[in-house]
């Protein structure tokens, strides 16, 4: 194969990695958009290892091949990332881009990097050294530049295995189909006896980087429906403030007042 | 070289693996039926079957193809799935300058062998990703649907 290397296992594509100059190919729904003719592509669709959706006593791990067709027909996938999946371009783009392509690409606009930030994944990324788990939002750096080292593979994405079920997923795009997100915004409450054990919102395509800001959503923990009422004013002006639309086809101020919209729809289905 | 099965034979393909899957379709293989129309995956014209899913041949490199299994128009046009889909469109005039059929009729399969009894959003769904400009989509809908009626057995 001239210009590429097929990988059929992760030692493998590992070894190649190491010591080639490749661009790592998933699906090649973004990568061939702007198809380079002098790219070197390292094949991952058929590395076994990244191919798999499977749980563990802790995580649903999600290879980071696997199309959005196979997160849509997994059993064990999250509801909030089938969605999401379920919204992404149309059939035969499903079938062939990756959730990892679709993370490593690096845009805010990513429409599963979007519900792995509001789920708080975790990525595990692995070279021919070793490997490190991180959480996503510590793998992007900004738009279109993530901390993945060269000799480094996105392998899984860890997710958690409870506490998603009671979610939120809205994307704003121009279209039903093969729509680009204008706005896109994802969270998951938690209600436990009473009190709000978890709250986590990510909103998409406003910044360079997925808004996710956990040290606002902990206004809300810990605190009843009530109190988090009487909280509210607060919670929704410090979004407010964070959410500063850069500049984009349509305008900030539209982004700016569906993402609030968004986030008071999330809270008022909530009963918040 | 690269070698996969196209429309039911083993081919080598000289194209290096960046190439794009359309590109070699059309100039080496001459397989013309898969056309190109926007080459960024918008517009579903490029349309083919990779191991039984429909994908877009313009956003598909040639070395993740090796070992696969390709089904373009001029491989499915024999079958009698495409006879019955050919009738069907024919019959509500599903198509008028015929740009986009050759990916429609494979999306149209693909919808059909995946559920042989589709409800009209499911196959609205099904050819999302194809663009027409021509009909307004009711009656590929439509289409679609008759075959799925008439074809009772082949899908």
């Amino acid at each position: 194969m001239v210009n590429g290397y097929q990988a059929t296992s992760l030692k493998e594509a590992l070894a190649i990695l190491a010591k080639e100059a490749v661009t790592p190919y998933g699906g090649g729904t973004d990568l061939m958009i702007a198809a380079d003719e002098k790219a070197n592509y390292l094949f991952l669709t058929k590395v076994p290892e990244m191919k798999n959706i499977v749980e563990d006593k802790e995580y649903i791990r999600i290879g980071a091949a696997c199309t959005f067709t196979d997160i849509i027909e997994s059993a064990l996938a999250p509801a909030i990332l089938k969605e999401a999946g379920a919204q992404i371009a149309a059939p035969a783009i499903r079938n062939l881009g990756t959730v990892g392509g679709n993370i490593c690409n690096g845009s805010p606009k990513a429409d599963s990097a979007l519900i792995f930030f509001a789920t708080d994944a975790k990525l595990r990324l692995v070279s021919s050294k070793g490997e490190r788990v991180i959480p996503i939002a510590e793998f992007y750096l900004g738009n279109r530049k993530t901390s993945l080292q060269a000799n480094e593979l996105l392998v899984e994405i860890l997710m958690k295995r409870t506490g998603l079920s009671n979610y939120y997923y809205k994307k704003v795009g121009a279209r039903a189909a093969l729509a680009i997100s204008r706005v896109s915004f994802a969270a998951v409450l938690n209600v436990e006896q009473g009190k709000i054990v978890a709250c986590e919102t990510a909103f998409g395509a406003v910044s360079d980087v997925i808004i996710r800001r956990a040290d606002i959503d902990a206004m809300l923990v810990g605190k009843t429906i009530d109190e988090a009422k009487a909280v509210k004013e607060d919670y929704l002006a410090a979004f407010a403030q964070v959410i500063v639309p850069i500049r984009g086809r349509i305008s900030a101020e539209y982004r700016k007042s569906v993402c609030m919209n968004l986030l008071c729809d999330f809270l008022e289905s909530n009963g918040i | 070289m690269i070698k996969f099965t196209l429309n039911s034979q083993e081919v080598i393909s000289l194209a290096k693996a960046n190439e794009r899957l359309l590109d070699v379709l059309r100039n080496e293989f001459s397989l013309t039926g898969v056309k190109c129309g926007c080459k960024e995956g918008e517009c579903g014209a490029c349309s083919v079957i990779l191991d039984g899913r429909l994908v877009n041949s313009c956003l598909v490199a040639m070395g993740h193809i090796e070992g696969s299994t390709l089904v373009t128009i001029e491989g499915y046009r024999g079958t009698d799935r495409f006879a019955a889909l050919a009738k069907a469109y024919a019959a509500v005039s599903a198509v008028q300058c015929g740009f986009c059929i050759p990916g429609m009729i494979l999306a149209s399969e693909c919808i059909l062998a995946q559920n042989p009894n589709p409800t009209e959003a499911e196959i609205r769904e099904g050819i999302s990703g194809n663009l027409c400009r021509c009909t307004g989509y009711n009656a590929i809908v439509e289409a679609i649907g008759i075959a799925a009626k008439g074809g009772q057995g082949l899908w």
